[in-house]
């Protein structure tokens, strides 16, 4: 039979964003398949050099809907290592607390975005219903739902107000308990596993090779956490390992990752916990931030998504005089013609959902 | 391994210079264009940095410097910053493809917003702006066309 070329994208509902998958199919066999970004390019970095330091924040919160709070933490972090601030203790507990309520969000909100994906509609309201209690608690410090701005150069811009304790043990006790519904929805579902059960599969070690990070190589069984290993924050001080799960020894499928991510979750909840129990009283924000910065500096974090590293370099202007952002999709994305390749049209649904694909931050 | 001997070890590679550590876990270094190829392999090979995060092109008006970060996939989370310095008229230099793959992407965006042209890379195109796109938008001599329509 010819071989011809498929356009998926840019208007297609597997793409959750807008891009283009262009596939070459023999018969329903995928042979080749080419990713074409920048529908969504806004050029943040140039538009970051002709804006002060701290007025960035605005922009690194709409790098990603999904997950603005560890991108605007991620710059945050990035400029206190280039002018040489050190946060107050309790700004970096709560910092930890608000970075994990939106890595459970941010995982919600994939989980709603791929059961549809699967043809599980009903999955995409159960997602969406839970995220909006994260998003309630989110609210409750910064005033925003979905584009925050709370997490500031040199701390937090305020405080968490008595209760929120409470509050957040009562949303994380339902979460549980649908959590284990969920597990006994979709772990035990036919139709869900054979949608995801050995397809997208790829190695441990071709997986490191193309650069992909994050929920999507620990799902290969590798267990390669940034909090741990660049321990910024509150994390060094919380007691926690990796999760990681694989499908087979060092093979990462759809399943696996949907695992992950379930699995991230129950994490998420225990370093929210420990962090809310071991939170010092005192200031939220450094005594003075300065305006002026020379050098350069890079921090990475552990994103939603995978390893978010900035680059700045400062020529001792208020502005940064280069901003180089390296956001995980866009590494993965690059990768995923070797995991489609040999799988048929109707798995591109499952297999590029699988890896929680934002658009936002690929294209920057 | 740790840095200050990391460093020390990179430092006898021919080509490389300013040998220092960043923090605890963080090397950084220089080396020259011409030498790179080399101590990139070396870098793969006998100093296990299986990861490139990110290849970031700087523009500095007198000539562009790329600065890699590399790291090792591991609890020690070891990194190398690798600085390279290219002349104004032929930033050139050998891609690093077929060591990391992960690096294809960051080298045609290297191409498409700065136009560094990295020399063995499978398919050198523009990534994020479109085919046909003129100039390379985030050097600083870049002028922006500003484009008036009438309504």
């Amino acid at each position: 039979m010819a071989e011809m070329w498929i356009h998926m994208g840019p208007q297609h509902p597997m793409t959750h964003g807008l891009w283009n998958l262009r596939i070459k199919v023999d018969g329903e066999t995928i042979t080749d398949a080419v990713p074409e970004l920048g529908y969504l390019h806004r050029s943040v970095e140039k538009i970051g050099e002709r804006r002060k330091y701290f007025m960035n924040t605005t922009l690194t919160d709409r790098l990603c809907y999904a997950s603005a709070m560890t991108w605007t933490h991620c710059y945050c972090l990035t400029v206190e290592e280039l002018m040489g601030v050190e946060t107050p203790q309790r700004a970096k507990y709560i910092r930890t607390i608000v970075l994990e309520l939106q890595r459970i969000a941010s995982h919600l909100m994939w989980l709603g975005a791929y059961l549809p994906d699967l043809g599980l509609i009903t999955g995409f309201l159960y997602g969406m219903r839970d995220r909006e209690m994260f998003l309630n608690l989110l609210e409750i410090p910064s005033g925003g739902r979905l584009l925050y701005n709370y997490v500031r150069i040199g701390g937090v811009k305020r405080d968490l107000p008595p209760g929120f304790a409470a509050k957040a043990e009562r949303v994380m006790q339902t979460l549980e308990q649908r959590l284990k519904e969920y597990e006994d929805l979709y772990d035990n579902s036919k139709i869900f596993r054979m949608r995801t059960d050995d397809v997208g599969c790829y190695s441990a070690s071709d997986a490191i090779n193309w650069g992909i990070t994050g929920p999507n190589l620990r799902s290969a069984g590798v267990a390669f956490d940034l909090r741990q290993a660049d321990s910024y924050d509150a994390y060094p001080e919380l007691d926690f390992t990796p999760v990681t799960t694989s499908a087979s020894d060092g093979i990462s499928d759809c399943f696996s990752r949907y695992r992950q991510r379930i699995d991230e979750m129950y994490q998420s909840m225990d370093l929210i916990r420990q962090a809310l129990a071991k939170m010092p009283e005192g200031e939220v924000m450094a005594d003075s931030v300065p305006v002026r910065a020379s050098g350069e500096a890079f921090r990475r974090t552990e994103d939603s998504r995978g390893e978010a590293l900035m680059y700045l370099v400062g020529d001792g202007t208020d502005r940064p005089y280069r901003w180089k952002i390296r956001s995980p999709m866009f590494t993965t994305v690059s990768a995923s013609p070797h995991f489609l390749k040999g799988y048929k049209v109707a798995d591109v649904p499952a297999i590029m959902g699988s890896i929680d694909m934002c658009i936002g931050e690929t294209d920057k | 391994m740790e840095t200050g001997k990391l460093i020390q070890q990179l430092g006898k590679h021919k080509g490389t210079s300013n040998s220092s550590a960043l923090r605890s876990n963080v090397g950084c270094i220089s080396v020259t264009p011409e030498a790179s190829s080399a101590f990139f392999t070396a870098l793969k090979e006998d100093f296990a940095f299986d990861h490139c995060s990110l290849i970031s092109a700087v523009d500095n008006q007198s000539g562009f410097e790329l600065v890699y970060h590399f790291s090792i996939v591991g609890e020690s989370g070891q990194m190398l910053e690798v600085h390279v310095d290219l002349p104004r008229d032929t930033p050139t230099i050998d891609s690093i493809t077929h060591l990391w793959g992960g690096a294809d992407w960051h080298e045609r965006e290297a191409y498409d917003l700065m136009g560094i042209y990295f020399i063995g890379h499978p398919d050198l195109k523009r990534v994020l702006l479109p085919d046909g796109f003129a100039g390379h938008p985030l050097r600083k001599d870049y002028v922006y066309e500003i484009h008036e329509e009438e309504w």
